[in-house]
């Protein structure tokens, strides 16, 4: 959808016109799902329910519709760490460095079984990478880390990884 | 190779919940009716015929498609008429009118099908509805349609 139609549709939403919200919800729940998936896994319908739940609450914060992407994608983080760490489901790794590279994931035959081995605060980072194309300054900001930590964990994970899984 | 990342839905049901959370006032009753999807969905879609059974506000609904969008001419209990926009798919019915809003959704579930409602007379500019009774006034149209689809 054009930026210019969001944020026409956007700005309906926030006057009110609950047509406009509904068709709102419709653009931005694949968006919303694409992230919270691979981070909250099986609490990725919950997460993204209340991903969205937030979102609407405060559609009338949002000031400029052009940055509505930016805002859910990091609302749905939030929300799917929280989710994915309350549920504890996740098997967690020992070390924070313990990221796989975008080429592991590509030749993971399981991508799920392969996020499911990390904890939510890594696979918010692959997803941040691999998913939303951020760079680790960006990755960085969203997740309130310093950008050297990302950047650490990313680089070092290779080997890592690969010895976990012999992929 | 592409990974197949995992991504979910948002069922109906879903859906309404959010849509309702954003609306200030508005409130979301949700009941299981023991009758399988295609057949209560059969009957909510039905609107120019069955939406009155359960809104039993609504009266003598017509609906058209007007620029491929959906509308509803519909006459209140009391007298008013009103024209609503609608957004009617399987699982999925939102209809908003300058003074009012409706919305059910259904999904199936092992016993049946899960329908929520949610809607009441709008307060003008903004996304709320005026709040008194709202809950009630849903849980009873949920009732009535429990009641409508144990019929033949």
């Amino acid at each position: 959808m054009p930026d210019d139609d969001l944020a026409v549709l956007v700005r309906s939403a926030q006057g009110g016109d609950t047509m406009a919200m509904s068709e709102l919800l419709a653009r931005l729940t694949p968006y919303a799902a694409r992230v919270c998936g691979p981070i909250a896994l099986a609490d990725g319908p919950d997460a993204t329910q209340e991903t969205l739940i937030a979102v609407f609450r405060n559609l009338r914060s949002l000031k400029d519709p052009a940055a509505c992407h930016g805002w859910v994608r990091a609302i749905a983080v939030r929300e799917s760490v929280r989710l994915a760490r309350r549920s504890a489901r996740s098997i967690p790794v020992d070390r924070l460095d313990h990221i796989p590279s975008r080429g592991d994931i590509e030749q993971a035959t399981d991508v799920s079984d392969v996020l499911a081995r990390l904890t939510p605060e890594h696979r918010a980072v692959i997803v941040l990478r691999d998913v939303e194309g951020l760079d680790e300054a960006q990755a960085a900001e969203l997740l309130a880390l310093p950008v050297g930590t990302v950047k650490s964990r990313l680089h070092r994970a290779r080997d890592n990884f690969r010895k976990a899984w012999g992929v | 190779m592409t990974p197949n990342w995992p991504v979910p839905g948002l069922d109906p049901v879903r859906r309404l919940r959010v849509l309702a959370a954003g609306i200030s006032g508005a409130a979301l009753a949700e009941r299981v009716i023991p009758l399988p999807f295609d057949r209560l969905w059969g009957i909510v879609s039905d609107l120019e015929h069955e939406l009155g059974t359960f809104e039993v506000d609504m009266r003598d609904i017509t609906l058209r498609e007007v620029d491929g969008r959906l509308e509803a001419h519909a006459r209140g209990r009391l007298g008013f008429r009103a024209r609503f926009d609608v957004q009617l798919e399987p699982g999925w019915c939102w209809m908003q009118s300058r003074f009012l809003m409706i919305g059910i959704a259904a999904v199936p579930v092992p016993n049946g099908t899960l329908v929520a409602a949610t809607g009441g007379f709008r307060l003008p500019g903004r996304a709320a509805l005026f709040p008194i009774g709202v809950r009630r006034a849903n849980a009873h149209a949920l009732a009535r349609l429990a009641r409508r689809a144990a019929q033949p």
